[in-house]
C-alpha cells in the first residue's frame, strides 16, 4: 500500500535519466540514423554525373545490387573480390594484433614482473596510433619504393640482385598493409586488454597460484575467461574498422590497389564510385552490403568468442 | 597556473576577434584562380601586375586521379550561388579535358569581354578552346609541341652521332624507334625510362576519338600501337617499368642515368627535368632536342572565364597579357624556357643567332618547336581523354610489369571505366 502511494505522489527521477541522455539519441539520429537510411534510400536510384551533366536520380529498384554482383568478362565478381581482399587484409593485420597485445597486456599487468618504467613502454607502443594514417603510409610507400632506403639497403648489401619493386608484388603490398594496420592498433588494444585484466580480481590470481598453476593455467584458465567480454568488444569494433579499411592502402597503392586491384578494400570501390562520376546509387548500394558483412561477422563473432563466456554465467547464476 | 591560462585563452579570443575584424574590413575584390599546379601561379606572380584592392586567391588541388576536375566542377556548379567574391573567376585546364568545359555554359565566349586578338596565336590553341559553335572560351599562355629529348652523350655512344639533325634522321620512323632500343641495349642503355614515355607519341595521332558516337569506348589502332610496342621494349629490357612521373624515371636524367630518350614540350625542361639541371649531380648541356618519330604534343594550361565571373575584365587583362603582351611572352621563352603563345615573339627567338638554350648545349629550342606547330592537329578529343589514358596506363602497368596477363588488366580497365564514367559503354 505505502509502496503504491509513493508513486502517485512521489517525484520520479527517472526523466532526468532520459534528459541526460537524449543528447546522445539526437545525434544519433541526426548524423548516424538518417545517414544510413539514406544511403538505403539512395541505394535504389540511378544518380551520377557525367562531365558537368547531372543525370538522375531515377528509381531503378535493385538494379545497383545486380549489377554489383553481376560477373565481369573474366567471370570475376568485382565486389566479393574486394570483399576477400578486405577480410584477408584484416585477418593479416589482426590476428598478431590481438595476440601481441594480450602477450603486453598480461605482461604489463603481471604483479610478480612488476616492470619498471611502464608509463614510457605504453606511450611508445600506443605512439604509431598517433600519426595519421595517410602520413604513415606516405612513408611506407616512400621507404618501400623501388629507389626508396629499403631497396638501397638490401641492393648494396647484397641480400638482393636488383631493386625489389614491393608495390607491384601481392604478398608484399598486402603484408605492408597489414603490418603497417598492425603498429598502428596494437598499442590502444593493448590499453584496452589491461584496463580488461586490472578489472579482473587480484585475488583470483593469487588464489589459482596457490592451488599451484603455472603461469600458462593461470592465464588460459583464468585471465582469459574472465577477460572474454572485453575482447569480443576489441575483436568486433577491430573488424568493423577492418571491414571499413581504407587510408592505408589507398595512399599506399595511390588508389589504385595494384597489383591487379588485389589490395583495393571495398570502401576503396565505394571511393571509385564517389571519385568522379558522384555514383551515389553505386555508392550507396557497396555501402548497403557492407553494412549487411559488417552486421553478420559482428553477430557471428559475438556469438562464438562470448559462448563460453555466456555459459559460465549462466552455470554460476544457477549456483 | 590557471589563471595564466585563463588569460593567454581570453588573450588568444580577443586576437581571433581583431584579426576576423581586420580581414572583413578590407572590402577589396577578391580573384580566385583555380589550377592544378603552381606552374602559372609562379609565372602571373612574376609578370602580371595586380591592380591595387585585388586580392587573389590560388584554389590548387593535383589533378591525379581526376581530384582537380573533382574540385572544379563543385566550384563551377555552386557558381550562380556563391558571393561574388566566392566566385571561380579563372581556371586552368589542361588538353586532356578542356572539352569538358569549353563545351558547357559554365564558361563564357571571351570575346565579349575582351579578348579578341588571336593574331599570334597557333590556331590549335583556340581551336581547343573553342566549343562546336566556334566560340572561343578561353586561351593557351604555351604552345605545347612535344620532341624528343635525348642525352647527346649516349646518342653519340649509340648512334655516332649528337647533334639533332643527325640523330632525327636516324629516329624519325618508330621502325627505325625500335632498331636503335635494340643498338642502346646492347651498350648497356635504356631507350626510354617509364613503360608509358611513348604514350603521348602515339595517343596524339590516334584517328578515333576514346568514346565513339553511340559512347562505346574504342580502342584507336594508335593505341594498340602502343601497347604492342611497349610490350615489346619491356620484354627485350629496351625500357624500365617505371611510371611516367615516378622517381625512378626521373632519376634516370642524372649525370648518372642510362636513359637516352624522354619526350616532353617546352614546359618539361623546368617543371620535369630538375634532376638533369642539378648543379652537381646533373647534365645540363648533354641535352638536345629533333621531333622524333612522330609529331605530337603534350599538354599545355589554357585559362577560361567562367560564366558568372566578377572580374571579367581582369580576367580579359590577364589573357590578353599573356598571349598578346610582347614584353611577357618574351621573359616567358627567355627566362622560364617555355615556347610561348606568341608567334611573333617566338619567330623573334628562332631567327636570332644568339639565342640557343644553355640546357640544350646551346641548341636553338625554339626554333625546333616552331617548325613543329605546323603538324599540331586538334582532333578526336573527349570530355573523358585525362582519365581514360590515366586508368589504361595505370590498368596496364599490372600487365607490363608481369603481374597479369593482357585480358585481365584490360578488364581491370574496363572496371575502372565504369566506376568512372558510367555513362560509357564498355566492350
Amino acid at each position: 500500500m505505502k509502496r503504491k502511494k509513493l508513486k502517485e505522489s512521489g517525484v520520479s527521477y527517472a526523466k532526468w535519466g532520459y534528459i541526460f541522455i537524449l543528447p546522445f539519441f539526437i545525434a544519433y539520429t541526426l548524423f548516424t540514423l538518417i545517414p544510413q537510411l539514406m544511403t538505403l534510400y539512395n541505394s535504389f536510384f540511378e544518380n551520377y554525373r557525367d562531365g558537368l551533366m547531372q543525370i538522375g536520380p531515377n528509381f531503378v529498384g535493385l538494379k545497383n545490387f545486380v549489377t554489383l554482383f553481376s560477373p565481369d568478362n573474366t567471370g570475376s565478381i568485382g565486389m566479393l573480390k574486394y570483399m576477400g581482399n578486405t577480410i584477408i587484409l584484416w585477418v593479416l593485420g589482426a590476428v598478431p594484433q590481438v595476440l601481441v597485445a594480450l602477450l603486453l597486456a598480461v605482461l604489463f599487468t603481471s604483479y610478480r614482473l612488476r616492470l619498471k618504467a611502464q608509463p614510457f613502454f605504453k606511450t611508445v607502443i600506443y605512439m604509431p596510433n598517433l600519426i595519421m594514417a595517410s602520413a604513415f603510409s606516405m612513408l611506407f610507400f616512400t621507404l618501400f619504393s623501388p629507389v626508396g632506403p629499403v631497396n638501397q639497403v638490401l641492393v648494396s648489401s647484397g641480400i638482393a640482385e636488383k631493386t625489389i619493386d614491393f608495390l607491384s608484388i601481392k604478398v608484399s603490398v598486402r603484408a605492408l598493409i597489414a603490418l603497417m594496420n598492425f603498429l598502428m592498433w596494437f598499442g590502444n588494444t593493448t590499453i584496452l586488454l589491461m584496463a580488461g585484466i586490472q578489472g579482473i580480481d587480484q585475488c583470483l590470481f593469487e588464489a589459482a597460484e596457490i592451488d599451484g598453476a603455472n603461469s600458462l593455467q593461470v592465464f588460459f584458465r583464468v585471465t582469459l575467461p574472465l577477460l572474454a567480454p572485453i575482447l569480443v568488444y576489441t575483436v568486433i569494433t577491430a573488424m568493423i574498422g577492418g571491414l571499413q579499411m581504407f587510408d592505408v592502402p589507398q595512399v599506399l597503392t595511390n588508389a589504385k590497389g595494384t597489383p591487379d586491384r588485389t589490395s583495393m578494400t571495398m570502401v576503396m570501390y565505394l571511393n571509385n564510385y564517389l571519385q568522379t562520376s558522384k555514383n551515389y546509387g553505386m555508392a550507396g548500394a557497396v555501402s548497403v552490403v557492407l553494412f549487411i558483412v559488417s552486421a553478420g561477422l559482428s553477430l557471428f563473432v559475438y556469438n562464438t568468442l562470448s559462448k563460453p563466456y555466456k555459459e559460465e554465467t549462466k552455470k554460476r547464476n544457477r549456483i | 597556473m590557471k589563471k595564466i591560462i585563463a588569460l593567454v585563452l581570453a588573450l588568444v579570443m580577443v586576437f581571433a576577434l581583431c584579426a576576423c575584424g581586420g580581414s572583413s574590413a578590407k572590402s577589396g575584390k577578391v580573384l580566385n584562380i583555380y589550377a592544378w599546379n603552381e606552374e602559372f601561379k609562379g609565372f602571373f606572380e612574376k609578370y602580371y601586375k595586380v591592380p591595387d584592392g585585388v586580392t587573389v586567391n590560388w584554389v590548387i588541388t593535383p589533378s591525379d586521379n581526376g581530384a582537380y576536375q573533382q574540385k572544379l566542377d563543385e566550384a563551377l556548379m555552386n557558381q550562380s550561388k556563391a558571393k561574388a567574391d566566392e566566385k571561380v573567376d579563372m581556371f586552368l585546364a589542361e588538353a586532356d579535358y578542356i572539352l569538358k568545359y569549353v563545351n558547357s555554359d559554365a564558361t563564357q565566349d571571351i570575346t565579349k569581354i575582351g579578348v579578341t586578338d588571336f593574331s599570334n596565336t597557333y590556331a590549335y590553341t583556340v581551336q581547343a578552346a573553342s566549343d562546336p559553335n566556334g566560340v572561343v572560351k578561353g586561351v593557351s599562355f604555351q604552345c605545347c609541341p612535344s620532341a624528343l629529348i635525348y642525352r647527346r652523350s649516349i646518342a653519340q655512344d649509340v648512334l655516332g652521332v649528337s647533334e639533332p639533325d643527325e640523330v632525327q634522321a636516324k629516329l624519325d620512323s618508330w621502325d627505325k624507334f625500335e632498331a636503335v632500343a635494340a643498338d642502346a641495349k646492347a651498350k648497356g642503355y635504356y631507350m626510354t625510362a617509364s613503360f608509358a614515355e611513348t604514350f603521348r607519341v602515339f595517343s596524339n595521332n590516334c584517328s578515333s576519338p576514346w568514346v565513339d558516337s553511340g559512347n562505346n569506348l574504342q580502342f584507336d589502332p594508335q593505341i594498340n600501337a602502343w601497347i604492342e610496342q611497349t610490350d615489346k621494349f619491356i620484354s627485350n629490357g629496351y625500357t624500365l617499368t617505371a611510371g611516367i612521373w615516378d622517381q625512378e624515371k626521373n632519376d634516370q636524367m642524372f649525370k648518372s642515368g642510362k636513359t637516352m630518350c624522354f619526350f616532353g614540350p617546352a614546359w618539361y625542361f623546368n617543371f620535369c627535368m630538375g634532376n638533369a639541371q642539378d648543379p652537381d649531380n646533373g647534365c645540363s648541356g648533354d641535352w638536345a632536342i629533333c621531333e622524333g618519330p612522330a609529331a605530337h604534343f603534350w599538354g599545355g594550361t589554357w585559362l577560361l572565364a567562367p560564366t558568372g565571373t566578377d572580374n571579367a575584365e581582369l580576367v580579359a587583362d590577364i589573357m590578353n597579357t599573356f598571349i598578346n603582351n610582347e614584353e611577357v611572352c618574351t621573359a616567358l621563352v627567355a627566362n622560364e624556357a617555355q615556347f610561348s603563345n606568341n608567334q611573333a615573339v617566338n619567330a623573334k627567338f628562332a631567327s636570332d643567332p644568339n639565342y640557343g638554350s644553355a640546357f640544350l648545349g646551346g641548341q636553338n629550342d625554339v626554333a625546333v618547336f616552331s617548325e613543329m606547330t605546323d603538324n599540331i592537329v586538334w582532333k578526336n578529343h573527349t570530355i573523358y581523354d585525362q582519365l581514360l589514358n590515366e586508368g589504361l596506363q595505370n590498368a596496364l602497368q599490372d600487365y607490363f610489369k608481369g603481374n597479369v596477363d593482357k585480358e585481365k588488366a584490360l578488364q581491370n580497365f574496363y572496371n575502372y571505366v565504369n566506376e568512372t564514367y558510367p555513362t560509357i559503354v564498355i566492350p
